[in-house]
């Protein structure tokens, strides 16, 4: 038994060693061969690491948002694209928060924390001098909107609960529109336009970086309820921003506050409410036809570049048996079996695959690198999972495509194989 | 009397060609024994490579028996005549055979892969069996760098190096010159008499004289069988 596991360690030395000459020997036509394998492996790493950066980014722009912050609103983001089903509901109030707070303030066994109302529109443009932004997200809320939202402020700071109060034409702003509007000046204290309205700057929030690559938190103007009605009037979108006090328990404290809403709207049992209550695990659920297709389009291109490269590999593997014939015969005749003249040429054809795929994974580590310098708000993500999936997959090629040629020279007859010319 | 090491009862080994068969061996009764030192004779074609072939259990008779130590080598599966070519078996081919991107060292180490012998164990003994053919100073050359007669010396230290009790050469004298002829032709009386069984085949018959039997093949059947 100990005698047989030694044999067979030296002739698995041996292969190896005939493997990598071979290789060596025909570097180009080792390449070629392995390019299918290397594409194949190239694209299904990029496609992990796009799909891990999708998550991951996702993430990040999840805990920007806060996992312990529902929001009530007229539409339901799971639904989203759907307006029309909403179109009936009423207008939510910005008083609903007051009679949320109201309410919970009476319940010493309430999931909820705190409601703060926000009004909000996205088409807002700012001006100062002859600088103008466009597109920006203005919002209208009172002092506790931080307890509902992230962002640390860079300079000044928000606005007071007096200030609130006052609907004082004061503003705290995001990043981009300090950089925007004064690239080389500071912008706190100065005064910019909101629809000819005058506003003096307060504060400045630190960078945040987009949610999911589309709203940007570094875009938004916050401002006092009363001063953004002023500007835009009450027919803005409301969102009610209620805290839990506990985001494990999210399910009740959504049950919670669907029961104060149907109370605060009257909405008698068994009819349908007409609001919709918000979390951000409706985003995932948004996300995954994203992710979905990506890994199909990935899967794909794998699955054809792998199949291509296998048969490249099977139809190499078979001009190399018959190219060696005489060398398989005589190493049959010294004394090779059947299984190690198999192994010798799995060992090659799985060698050849497990090249093709570092070569790949180096490239895809290349390729996602650059992407990273070139777009930081890109989201890609390089895992070992990928690494340890795409070499498992290489040599998972290799066995499958240089079987069939391995059986083959296995089988070979020792006296015709040295006859062969 | 040694004993029998090799039988064959009424072995054929015919070829197919198209319609027509080819008996390049007909009907062979034949034994050897423990320490027989035999050459076979016979002009081209009549079917020296192919007996050496089927003693060497490279290749199966069509019909007959070829005993190997007592066992029908018909019953034998794949590995078990591998282990009978690795182990019993030491083969001169007329082409040499040797593996050209190889040097001598690692063409002779060959059989001892598949013996499972341990590297270091490995280069001692392929060394020592180059030294025995006078080539101790060429043991880093690939066979390109040698010349005929060296790479027949190489083939023939390859086939000695896992110490066969039986050891076949196909023309294993055919680009030596006489004197190194003979001094191969020598040390394989040796081996014999060391208790070895030696067949080779020659066309000449100052060699064949060195052994104790000269067989005569014609047409594939034996012409005669005399010992001396
Ligand atoms: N694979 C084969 N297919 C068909 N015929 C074969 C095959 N091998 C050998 N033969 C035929 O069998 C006969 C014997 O061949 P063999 O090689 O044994 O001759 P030989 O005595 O070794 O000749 P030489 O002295 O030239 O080496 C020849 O007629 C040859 O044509
Ligand atoms: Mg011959």
């Amino acid at each position: 038994m100990k005698q047989n596991l030694q044999q067979f360690r030296y002739e698995t030395a041996e292969s190896l060693k005939i493997a990598l000459f071979q290789i060596r020997s025909n570097k180009i036509r080792s390449f070629l061969t392995a390019l299918g394998v290397i594409i194949g492996i190239v694209s299904i790493t990029m496609m992990g690491t796009a799909i891990n950066g999708i998550d991951m980014g996702f993430e990040k722009s999840l805990s920007m948002i806060g996992y312990d912050v529902i929001y009530v609103q007229k539409t339901s983001w799971s639904t989203m694209g759907e307006w029309w089903r909403y179109r009936n509901r009423p207008d939510l109030k910005t008083e609903y928060a007051g009679q949320i707070n109201r309410i919970i303030a009476d319940n010493p066994a309430t999931e909820l924390e705190i409601a703060v109302p926000q009004m909000s529109t996205y088409q807002a443009m700012a001006t100062y001098k002859d600088r103008v932004l466009e597109q920006i997200f203005s919002l209208g809320t009172n002092q506790e909107y931080l307890k509902t939202a992230s962002g640390d402020l860079a300079a000044g700071r928000f606005f007071t609960p007096g200030e609130s109060a006052g609907s004082e034409m004061v503003c705290v702003v995001g990043d981009d529109i300090a950089s925007g509007l004064f690239p080389n000046e500071n912008a706190l204290g100065k005064t910019i336009s909101l629809k000819n309205r005058k506003f003096r700057i307060v504060g400045v929030f630190k960078k945040q970086g987009k949610f999911l690559g589309l709203f940007s938190f570094d875009n938004q103007v916050i401002m006092p309820l009363g001063a953004f009605e002023k500007v835009y009037g009450r027919k803005m979108f409301v969102t009610i921003r209620v805290k839990i006090k506990d985001e494990t328990r999210v399910v009740e404290a959504k049950e919670e506050l669907l029961g104060l809403m149907r109370r605060i709207r009257r909405i008698a049992p068994g009819k349908e409410e007409n609001f919709s209550i918000n979390e951000q695990k409706a985003f995932k659920s948004q996300l995954d036809p994203i992710k979905n297709g990506i890994a199909a389009a990935g899967i794909f291109i794998t699955g054809m570049s792998l199949f291509v490269g296998a048969i490249g590999i099977m139809n190499i593997t078979f001009v190399s048996v018959r190219e060696r014939t005489r060398e398989i015969g005589l190493r049959k005749a010294l004394g090779a079996k059947r299984k190690t003249i198999l192994l010798q040429f799995l060992i090659e054809s799985v060698m050849i695959c497990l090249l093709g795929g570092l070569v790949g994974l180096v490239t895809a580590l290349l390729i996602t690198f650059t992407i990273e310098k070139a777009i930081p708000d890109f989201p890609v993500q390089f895992s070992f999972t990928l690494v340890f999936a795409s070499l498992g997959v290489s040599v998972l090629t290799g066995i499958i495509s240089g079987l069939a040629p391995a059986v083959n020279a296995s089988k070979l007859d020792p006296a015709d194989s040295l006859r062969y010319e | 009397m040694e004993p029998v090491i090799i039988s064959m009862v009424s072995l054929c080994r015919h070829y197919e060609m198209g319609d027509q068969i080819v008996k390049a061996l007909d009907n062979i009764n034949m034994e050897f024994r423990r320490n027989d030192y035999a050459a076979i004779m016979g002009p081209s074609g009549s079917g020296k490579s192919t007996l050496m072939n089927i003693i060497g259990c490279l290749d199966t008779p069509t019909s007959g028996i070829y005993e190997l130590n007592g066992t029908n080598v018909a019953e034998m599966d794949d590995d078990e005549l591998a282990r009978v070519r690795n182990r019993e078996i030491g083969f001169v081919f007329q082409t040499f055979n040797l593996l050209p991107r190889m040097n001598c060292l690692r063409n002779v180490e060959l059989p001892l892969i598949y013996a499972g012998v341990a590297p270091e164990e490995r280069h001692e003994r392929a060394e020592q069996a180059l030294l025995s053919v006078g080539l101790g100073d060429r043991i880093q050359h690939k066979p390109s760098e040698l010349s005929g007669g060296q790479i027949q010396r190489v083939a023939i230290a390859r086939a000695l190096v896992n110490k066969p009790s039986i050891i076949l050469a196909d023309e294993p004298t055919g680009n030596l010159d006489t004197a190194t002829s003979h001094d191969i032709m020598e040390m394989f009386g040796k081996l014999s008499n060391e208790g070895n069984t030696i067949i080779l085949i020659t066309h000449e018959e100052d060699i064949a004289r060195f052994t104790h039997r000269i067989i005569r093949l014609r047409d594939g059947r034996i012409e005669s069988d005399e010992r001396q």
